[in-house]
């Protein structure tokens, strides 16, 4: 079985009594405590403003599958942001320097993950870890 | 007053894979200034198969009319009494869309609060079983 971990720790300052978190999970298929995710990929995209594009598309074969999705902005002005959308609402923003951890699940074909960039051209890293992906007979 | 989160990513699905650790100090919106407010660190027990606010935006964002607002969620499915069941998952939305499954001991961190009106974080466990998370919100 692969396996795949994700570790993260959480301090804050902010409350009196300081937060600190540590935590880990394997990643594992739907539904299953035997069969970790078996397959990934991973991109490096330059984000022009202007358009949103998709980043990640949903397909009727991956409906309610397993995917751990990973985003950074590697921007390094603090200005800029990339704007997430999943299924046309927008989640949230990642600042330079910000990174998400997220289970994406396609609820259906049109569940696509898509990146707007704002304040100047964005750099972002991404892995998705997933299962049941198969690739696509070739059209032309 | 920093609030930190570190990210380690590690998998054997690929042999070129080398991992991955980043860690982001969470600011305010298009600044150097550290976030400031927080939900504080909670638990919460679902038994049901019902959708309900995990966070309600209107009771923790001052103004929820901003669009220039930053915003990370933390949450962690903890399982119940101690068993993790990575068989069974609750369902993370905003706003009625879905965002992911967080099977047993699975987390995320996600951006979230940018748009104008209240995207609250909804969360809908599989079946009527009890099941407890953690969560947490830095905003400003």
């Amino acid at each position: 079985m692969a396996t795949t971990t994700a570790a993260v720790t959480l301090t804050s300052d902010l409350l009196s009594d300081a937060l600190s978190v540590t935590t880990d999970t394997t990643c594992m298929k739907a539904g299953t405590s035997a069969d970790g995710l078996d397959q990934m990929r991973m991109g490096r995209n330059e984000i022009p403003t202007g358009t949103s594009f998709d980043l990640l598309d949903a397909t009727t074969a991956g409906v309610d599958k397993a995917n751990k999705v990973y985003i950074a902005n590697l921007s390094t002005d603090e200005t800029y942001y990339v704007t997430i959308v999943i299924d046309a609402k927008a989640i949230g923003r990642l600042y330079g320097g910000d990174w998400m951890f997220i289970p994406w699940n396609m609820d259906d074909a049109t569940h696509d993950l898509e990146v707007t960039s704002t304040g100047g051209t964005n750099t972002i890293e991404w892995v998705k870890f997933h299962e049941n992906e198969t690739l696509a007979t070739q059209a032309d | 007053m920093a609030t930190t989160a570190t990210i380690t990513l590690s998998s054997d699905i690929m042999s070129g894979f080398g991992g991955i650790t980043n860690t982001m100090t969470l600011r305010e919106a298009g600044t150097t200034t550290d976030i400031k407010e927080t939900t504080g660190y909670s638990r919460r027990k679902l038994a049901a198969d019902s959708k309900v606010d995990l966070i309600t935006m209107a009771n923790t964002r001052v103004d929820t009319t901003a669009t220039t607002t930053a915003a990370k969620v933390f949450i962690k499915n903890i399982g119940y009494n101690g068993t993790i069941d990575k068989t069974v998952g609750v369902k993370v939305f905003i706003n009625a869309v879905e965002i992911g499954v967080l099977y047993g001991g699975d987390w995320l961190m996600m951006p979230a609060g940018t748009t104008a009106d209240a995207e609250d974080i909804e969360v809908q466990p599989d079946n009527d079983n009890a099941v407890v998370l953690e969560y947490a919100m830095f905003f400003q």
